[in-house]
């Protein structure tokens, strides 16, 4: 009880001190406004919307305002998304794709603004869900990270890097493992972090710093999309808004349920390490079709459907944020874009980051979910009228947006020609169906990786009995082999046949 | 029934691309393999100091990388074999890019190519972007082919002219590759606007193309006051000027 009250304390301090700075409302205004456009136009992500921000905001003001900038444009996009998926059936960002399920069917059936209306509501409390998980959840793991050392933060990594690939792939499980190794390796470009080796530089002397990763993000998230969007499409025919978007507070009472199951559902999805919003609300839409009573009306326009995978997705920004401060680990593509943020002002998350930094995100979201609530329901109109903008002409303005946010981080055109060569390599990646959130996440663990798995070794005298000598690491260890072994098919017809014996 | 043909389409075009992809990746492995033998792994002398033991080494990391890509390679070939993918691979030269997506695809590489390592280092940065808004929206907005050849010819030449003219850095402040831009970024307006007389896309295009480069630049320097490509470009130069001689002293007293 005393820990809880010293939170709420805490918590209460960092909420003061940022609604009585003014500046805090310009930056949460806009940033929330821009995050629900860049969700609510199709062909733009929320990865994107944090990653050109990153680029904009990341070192150019204090890390305390680019935090609420950041924050508030994550939240803001994973919301924007569900506008496409319930007048369009279009979904505005992955996040938002099994909303379209339930989404469209309403908006059809002329319950278009109820819908929003719920959604909107929905996702302010998915996200409160999510962030209060991470005021309670970022400490217990904290005090229990303190005591990990080398041989459990190498595994660690490689663990979130493995989850990552298993998890994203559309297609084989392999191709996201090699999306993963294909990270790792750019990330050991440049001086070796324990022996100052050059390693694969090719006598260019930009290469000694190695990869930056504000280009790479740029490159694997930005280019892509922009290559992929500019396309002629028709823009679908959008349905016409019927009814007032307000929060029904009757339906909101009578899905507390709903809403409450799929908050924490989002929140652990979110906290796995890489996994994202979209597993998220997928997830939660497939447990709510399992055990609400109107499962058999999901697809077909369902509140429920509709309240499971939007309360989800929001609630998953919390749960992302816990493995990224507590470990340094991202949980999803997103996340990873804020990672990058913290780097390049030489923030380290992790055991040892200032705890009121962590306070302050908490603090931040919680301002983010308000602002989205308010800017969702008196606000709606001009997103709607936002959809109408063709792809065609927004993404050349992205294009100019994310080269000069990568030329102004730091390392000038040597920096962009790095993203133009990351883009190119991302979309023919994304062509043969390899996920591109375990390769970021192999570029931004890569250093960790290595410094820790080579740590570990120095100090056992090479003895690979490292790696089993300490329980969490032996846990570790267990899963990045359990998580190996289970894509092996020799072993999968053994539990399978394991399994049918019993039967 | 469409349906499921359209799915093992799918896989079969997904496949031979594998087959492909696994022999690449087999090749960087192998290559990179190579490259990881120049770090020093078992304690060699660097300039007369030892570079301690296998575990020290700073290649023991990479060689772990790169081997498990090499057997993911063989792995991803012996699965593609298994499913087809070589017969598909072989049999077919286009692994499932038609012609229209491969064009679409080509002109737009050239266009960012020349862009990113033609015009932003050499070229004002509101100029070559406002031409590269310009020719992006002309071009694939509507989807006709002539036109994104168009575009991408309206970015390769200044791009090119730039590159070949202006190589060095010591030449990157010269002013004829900007005017150039100019004049071809003026002349595919023109053609934007006649060519979509009554189209509200193409009337919004130069504005869109002006305001969108200049307020982003301007943002960046005097509000971030971060770096900005090309300080000394055309137009940047006049911006900058008046900032800090005409409007700067004006709040500044």
């Amino acid at each position: 009880m005393e820990f809880v009250l010293s939170q709420l304390a805490g918590f209460g301090g960092a909420f003061y001190a940022l609604i009585i700075d003014p500046l805090t409302y310009v930056y949460l205004v806009t940033s929330v406004f821009l995050g629900i456009t860049f969700g609510a136009l199709p062909g733009l992500t929320a990865t994107l919307a944090v990653t050109i921000l990153t680029g904009f905001f990341g070192n150019k003001i204090p890390l305390d305002y680019s935090l609420i900038a950041l924050l508030g444009a994550y939240v803001g996009a994973i919301y924007g998304g569900s506008y496409p998926s319930i007048l369009l059936n279009i979904p505005g960002t992955a996040a938002s794709a099994a909303t379209a399920m339930d989404g469209h069917p309403l908006a059809k059936q002329g319950r278009g603004g109820e819908a929003l209306g719920l959604t909107t509501t929905a996702s302010f409390i998915g996200t409160l869900i999510g962030t209060a998980a991470l005021l309670i959840f970022v400490w217990v793991l904290l005090l229990i990270s303190k005591n990990i050392a080398s041989p459990e933060k190498a595994l660690l990594a490689l663990f979130g890097i493995l989850l990552s690939g298993t998890l994203m792939s559309e297609d084989l499980v392999i191709k996201g493992w090699i999306a993963g190794l294909i990270g790792l390796a750019m990330a050991m470009v440049g001086m070796d972090p324990l022996l100052s080796e050059p390693r694969y530089t090719f006598g260019w002397s930009y290469m000694l710093s190695g990869f930056q990763v504000v280009p790479v993000l740029m490159g694997a998230f930005a280019v892509p999309q922009i290559i992929d969007g500019l396309r002629h499409m028709e823009v679908g025919k959008m349905v016409a808004l019927q009814g007032r978007i307000l929060p029904n507070w009757t339906a909101v009472k009578r899905h507390m349920p709903t809403i409450a199951r799929s908050g924490v559902i989002g929140t652990g999805v979110g906290a796995l390490p890489g996994v994202g919003e979209d597993v998220a609300g997928w997830v939660s839409y497939g447990v709510g079709k399992t055990v609400s009573p109107d499962g058999k009306n999901f697809g077909k326009g369902s509140l429920e459907g509709l309240l499971s995978s939007e309360t989800a997705n929001n609630a998953c920004i919390g749960g992302a944020l816990i493995p990224l401060l507590v470990l340094g680990i991202p949980g999803s593509p997103p996340a990873a874009a804020l990672m990058g943020a913290f780097k390049i002002n030489n923030v380290i998350p992790g055991p040892t980051i200032d705890p009121n930094i962590i306070l302050r995100v908490v603090a931040i979201m919680v301002l983010a979910s308000f602002t989205m609530w308010i800017l969702g329901l008196f606000t709606a109109k001009i997103f709607i009228k936002i959809l109408r903008i063709p792809q065609t002409v927004f993404l050349p303005v992205v294009m100019v947006l994310t080269t000069i946010g990568s030329f102004s981080v730091g390392g000038g055109i040597n920096d962009l020609y790095l993203m133009l060569g990351v883009g190119f390599v991302a979309y023919f990646m994304n062509m043969m169906k390899y996920p591109i959130a375990p390769l970021v996440i192999g570029v931004i663990l890569g250093g960790l990786f290595d410094e820790t798995f080579r740590r570990s070794l120095f100090l056992s005298d090479g003895d690979l009995g490292v790696f089993v000598s300490r329980p969490g690491a032996a846990i570790l260890l267990a899963l990045n082999v359990a998580l190996i072994c289970a894509q092996i098919p020799a072993i999968k017809r053994l539990f399978s046949r394991l399994k049918r014996k019993p039967a | 029934m469409d349906t499921r043909q359209n799915i093992t389409d799918e896989k079969a075009v997904l496949r031979a691309r594998d087959f492909w992809t696994s022999i690449g990746l087999f090749a960087l492995s192998l290559f990179f393999l190579w490259r990881t033998s120049f770090i020093p792994l078992w304690g060699e002398n660097r300039a007369g100091v030892s570079g301690g033991d296998w575990y020290n080494s700073a290649a023991i990391v990479p060689l772990g990388i790169f081997t498990g890509l090499l057997v993911l390679s063989v792995v991803l070939f012996v699965i593609a074999l298994r499913e087809g993918g070589a017969k598909t691979a072989l049999g077919q030269v286009g692994i499932g890019w038609n012609r229209d997506e491969a064009w679409r695809f080509s002109t737009l590489a050239v266009i960012l190519f020349f862009y990113i390592a033609g015009l932003v280092p050499r070229v004002d940065f509101i100029l070559c972007s406002g031409l590269l808004i310009t020719a992006l929206i002309y071009g694939y907005h509507g989807g006709f082919a002539r036109r994104m050849g168009v575009a991408a010819s309206a970015i390769a030449l200044p791009g090119a002219y730039a590159m070949a003219v202006h190589l060095p850095q010591s030449e990157w402040a010269k002013h004829d590759d900007d005017w150039l831009t100019l004049l071809v970024w003026l002349v595919l307006t023109g053609v934007v606007l006649v060519q979509g007389k009554g189209d509200r896309v193409a009337r919004a295009t130069p504005i869109i193309a002006v305001l969108a480069p200049t307020i982003l630049v301007c943002a960046m320097a005097f509000g971030f006051r971060q770096n900005v490509p090309n300080r000394g470009g055309l137009i940047f130069k006049q911006i900058e000027y008046h900032y800090y001689v005409t409007l700067k002293p004006l709040w500044s007293r």
